[in-house]
């Protein structure tokens, strides 16, 4: 069906793969099982580990998502793909299928075709969508509608219908024969067995079911559909008119955008599935001038195993590099990789797991997290760790995002902070951004970073808060308060062992 | 609708520590004579004995039909053999392994429908040559012979025979989605063989038969059929459901009755005596009242008890003193009496006048309970607190030893606490115990309401195993030990003197 109009992707451009160890350290691979469920669509994975290369790209598809996390537009552009891909599967079928069912699955594609552009294009239409990309595809939608050969397709699918439906026959099957013939008159049988026994009180009720083990398009169906059209000339001619007169159902634009837009319905059911007073998503705004504030980032795949803390960071981006020290356990490695996919999905032009979330869009993100100890590797985890940091170091610029994760910690801690201060002031020279987490005290209070926290839980001092707050260091180690609860401080063990 | 209701459970669920009470008061004992090892009649009997529910109305309701069947002990034989037989075959004959298959249900209904309806036959004219004089009894009859005619007979057998194994199946459908067929409906076959209608036919019948080596068209046949019966199949299998359902419920409640005639049986071959209790709100009365479960153990009368009494709004019965005197055989004697009472049964003593048909619990000391600890008392005041839960105004409680796990000092005060509040929340208690503490606070504030009974001794000091009215004497125990002492010409020093 000629348009003689062109589809604009809904998706803007593509981005271009990411790197697999980042993949894997921010553990973005597992993020994408959540999100993507059982969907197994490459083509929609795919779209999921190419981050973007511009932040036009980026706002353009955030702006479609700010149409889409309404939920009026949402079901529209579901309801829309749902019928779409109905249809499509229709025409699949009829390659397999006898004539007979041939008529009725070219039928039923059209019915459904129709049906999904028509309900879209005038839901969309006073839906007061903003964003360019859908605003492109009601125009897109508007030029089909308005098609002479649409209008036709239309007329004449709906006298087919009509036809099919007034179709009734009796069916007899007695051994292996079957008759057919026109319906005239018959006696409910089931009726007239649950009026006879309704006299006794009810018993255990069952449902009996029937689970096709055949196809419902078999030989068989089509030969009593031949005795069918037999009795039904005039319904049949007009089936096969229809057919002939239409072949191809589905624009090629509407079925790249079916495709395409499922990028936005996987996401918005996921946020969907998330979201919670407590568990909310924002849509990321691009800071021109470095500055960074987030406000309540939480981790989403914690969120499997039950409630998650909410961090806060900021910076106005002059300080660029935040260090994060603090009790064991604390929740500091989660929160550098929270914050790491909170970035990622701003890449993707994603909303974020946040209420606020300002942030640089990031041109790259790279991540040094510690090495798996491997035997076969030549190389000691000192030096892989020096050579991922100055891997890092070779690319980094003033959009990139770190985040490294114990680094250099298989060195005394002095040749560690040595090592570290080294790697931060190149970043920083660089005016890179980097999340630093650390047992090493020390680099907190190196002059350009910010330095943040792991605080303990306010009623037990022996468990985290997992909330990561600006401040230094504690003084006090948990490790000696543990010692101390057992009386195994020095004081102690001389007076017992006195 | 057929409706007769022999029992009148209602929704009584059980009470809720039926457990306790069946061991307690070895019920299992009085249903093992009352169902022979009919395992129907023993699950019936147990249900109604352990009801939580009862009212005078339903004692008297099956007081009436208790005696009626003991009149028409032979129809209510018969009708019960019937219903039993019936169930069985139907179990052995129909054979519905799953669900999902509905032309083996259909074809197996059918077939059960057909023994079943031939006992509907028998039944009636079993019922119709008895003499029913209850309203229970009366009730199943009227309802039968209102509902069920020989129509009913004959449209019941010709349906299934229309639906038996190997007969042809006769439907209307339409065409829906794919062309596919939809909407089928099994109808009332045409008289075949007609002449006229072959005739009639010609030309308007499109015929065809599948080739006996076309396996995979058979089976599509075997599966549209199926499919077909699908519709019906829950309708049958219903209709069926319900007919057993009927048969299920005649026996179950026919086999109290059984239970009934077998325990006559017992009685009059012990000679226990026989009355059916009353009620008399004034009144807690009893007339050689024996344990039935200790004369189903030594198959002989054992020694009855008789107390008659005054009963304002609720009793406490104490029981103390010496062991092996009869005190626990008179607790379950009563305890045994009440359930039977309530289930409208004779019970076996010259009289019984109750005050209430309330509802039994017991509470018996079990043998680990009899060590002293505090947590072998927290066992046991959590397993009172769980009868404490459903006890309602008029019910009885049956204690044997309660609080015996603690010092009788503070088991006193726990005592006096829990009776007090019990009695005076109108709930009766029958109380084995030993707290010397309580008995005498208790029934000095409760004298009205309190009957203390201890083990009958004769002068010579024989045990009579009959318990008898008990006193109060304070001062009791000091004027013992001076007697003793004096006896035996020993003096106390330095010892008060009073």
């Amino acid at each position: 069906m000629g348009v003689g109009m062109e589809y604009k992707s809904i998706l803007g451009e593509r981005g271009r793969a990411v790197d697999e160890q980042v993949l894997y350290d921010l553990r973005i691979s597992e993020l994408l099982e959540d999100i993507l469920g059982r969907e197994r669509d490459e083509f929609l994975r795919s779209l999921y580990l190419e981050p973007l290369n511009n932040e036009e790209i980026a706002v353009f598809r955030l702006n479609v998502f700010r149409d889409l996390m309404r939920n009026e537009v949402y079901n529209a552009v579901e309801n829309f793909v749902e019928k779409i891909r109905e249809s499509i599967d229709y025409i699949e079928l009829e390659k397999e299928a006898y004539e007979q069912h041939k008529l009725g699955l070219h039928l039923d594609a059209a019915l459904s075709y129709i049906e999904a552009i028509e309900s879209f294009y005038n839901d969309l239409k006073v839906l007061g969508i903003r964003s360019q990309g859908l605003l492109n595809f009601l125009n897109y939608l508007q030029s089909i509608v308005e098609s002479r050969s649409f209008r036709l397709m239309k007329e004449r699918v709906y006298e087919a219908k009509k036809a099919r439906d007034g179709i009734k026959i009796r069916v007899k099957i007695i051994g292996n024969r079957i008759k057919v013939r026109r319906y005239d008159e018959g006696e409910d049988l089931s009726a007239i067995i649950k009026n006879l026994f309704s006299r006794f009180k009810e018993g255990e009720v069952e449902e009996v079911k029937h689970i096709s083990v055949t196809s419902e398009m078999s030989h068989i169906h089509a030969a009593i559909l031949e005795g069918a059209f037999k009795f039904y000339r005039k319904e049949y001619e007009i089936l096969k008119r229809f057919m002939e007169d239409f072949q191809k159902i589905v624009d090629d634009g509407v079925m790249r955008f079916a495709k395409e837009v499922k990028f936005y319905l996987t996401y918005v059911r996921y946020m969907k599935k998330v979201m919670q007073p407590e568990y909310l998503f924002t849509i990321p705004n691009f800071t021109c001038d470095g500055s960074i504030n987030v406000k309540n980032f939480y981790n989403l795949l914690l969120l499997r195993s039950g409630r998650v803390v909410h961090n806060d960071i900021s910076t106005d981006g002059v300080k660029r590099v935040f260090v994060i020290t603090g009790m064991n356990s604390g929740g500091k490695t989660t929160f550098a990789i929270s914050f790491g996919q909170l970035a990622y999905l701003s890449t993707l032009g994603l909303p974020v797991p946040a209420t606020e979330a300002s942030l640089p869009f990031f041109t790259s993100i790279m991540t040094a997290f510690p090495a798996r100890e491997d035997p076969r590797e030549s190389m000691s985890r000192l030096e892989q760790d020096i050579t991922k940091a100055l891997k890092i170091l070779k690319q980094a610029n003033s959009t990139t995002l770190v985040i490294a994760n114990e680094l250099f910690s298989t060195t005394t801690s002095e040749e560690g902070f040595q090592l570290a201060r080294l790697f931060l002031s190149e970043l920083n020279r660089k005016r890179a951004y980097c999340l630093f987490v650390t047992f090493i005290p020390g680099v907190a209070s190196i002059d350009f970073t910010i330095s943040l926290v792991a605080m303990p839980s306010p009623e037990d001092p022996m468990k985290p808060s997992y909330k990561i707050l600006p401040g230094s260091p504690p003084s006090e180690y948990m490790a000696v308060r543990i010692a101390a609860k057992h009386r195994l401080l020095y004081n102690h063990l001389r007076e017992m062992l006195r | 609708m057929i409706h007769f209701d022999l029992l009148k459970i209602g929704n009584s669920p059980k009470i809720t520590t039926a457990e306790d009470v069946r061991a307690d008061l070895e019920l299992d004992k009085i249903i093992g004579i009352a169902s022979n090892k009919d395992r129907l009649v023993a699950e019936t009997w147990l249900e109604v004995l352990l009801l939580r529910d009862s009212s005078e109305d339903i004692m008297r309701y099956r007081q009436e039909a208790v005696k009626d069947a003991l009149v028409n002990r032979e129809a209510v034989q018969k009708m019960y053999l019937l219903a039993r037989e019936a169930i069985e075959k139907a179990r052995r004959e129909v054979f519905i392994p799953r669900l999902d298959d509905p032309t083996l249900v259909v074809y197996e209904t059918s077939k059960g429908i057909e023994i079943l309806v031939d006992a509907v036959e028998k039944l009636l004219t079993i019922l119709t040559s008895a003499k029913f004089s209850s309203k229970a009894f009366s009730e199943l009859m009227s309802s039968l012979t209102e509902n069920i005619d020989s129509e009913f007979i004959s449209s019941a057998r010709n349906i299934a025979k229309i639906l038996a194994y190997g007969e042809g199946i006769d439907f209307s459908v339409n065409i829906g989605n794919y062309n596919c067929l939809k909407n089928p409906v099994l109808l009332v076959p045409k008289e075949r063989n007609s002449l006229i209608s072959k005739i009639l036919s010609i030309g308007k019948e499109y015929t065809f038969s599948i080739d006996p080596r076309d396996e995979a068209g058979l089976q599509v046949l075997a599966d549209i059929k199926r499919w077909v019966l699908s519709q019906i199949a829950t309708t049958m299998l219903n209709a069926y459901n319900r007919l057993r359902n009927f048969f299920e419920d005649l026996a179950k409640q026919l086999s109290f009755y059984i239970g009934v005639i077998n325990m006559n049986d017992f009685f009059e071959k012990i000679g226990l005596p026989k009355t059916y209790p009353e009620v008399n709100p004034r009144k807690l009365s009893f007339e050689n009242l024996y344990c039935l479960s200790l004369a189903i153990s030594t198959l002989s009368k054992p020694t009855p008890n008789t107390l008659d009494s005054d009963v304002d709004g609720s009793f406490a019965i104490l029981i103390t003193g010496a062991n092996r005197g009869g005190k626990t055989t008179f607790l379950k004697a009563i305890g045994q009496a009440l359930l039977l009472t309530r289930a409208g049964l004779f019970v076996p003593a010259e009289s019984f006048i109750i005050p209430t048909p309330g509802a039994i619990y017991t509470h018996f000391l079990r043998e680990e309970e009899r060590r002293m600890s505090y947590g072998k008392f927290e066992d046991e005041i959590r397993r009172f607190r769980s009868i404490v839960d459903s006890l309602k105004r008029g019910d009885y409680i049956l204690m044997d030893e309660s609080f015996s796990s603690t010092n009788p000092v503070e088991a006193s005060i726990v005592a006096e606490n829990i009776v007090s509040a019990i009695v005076d929340s109108g709930i009766n208690v029958a109380y084995i115990t030993f707290l010397h503490d309580f008995i005498y606070r208790f029934t000095n504030r409760y004298s009205k309401k309190t009957v203390l009974l201890v083990p009958e001794r004769l002068k010579d000091g024989t045990r009579t195993f009959r318990l008898v009215r008990g006193f109060i004497q304070p001062g009791y125990a000091m004027e013992l030990w001076r007697k003793i002492s004096a006896t035996l010409s020993y003096s106390t020093s330095p010892s008060p003197t009073v």
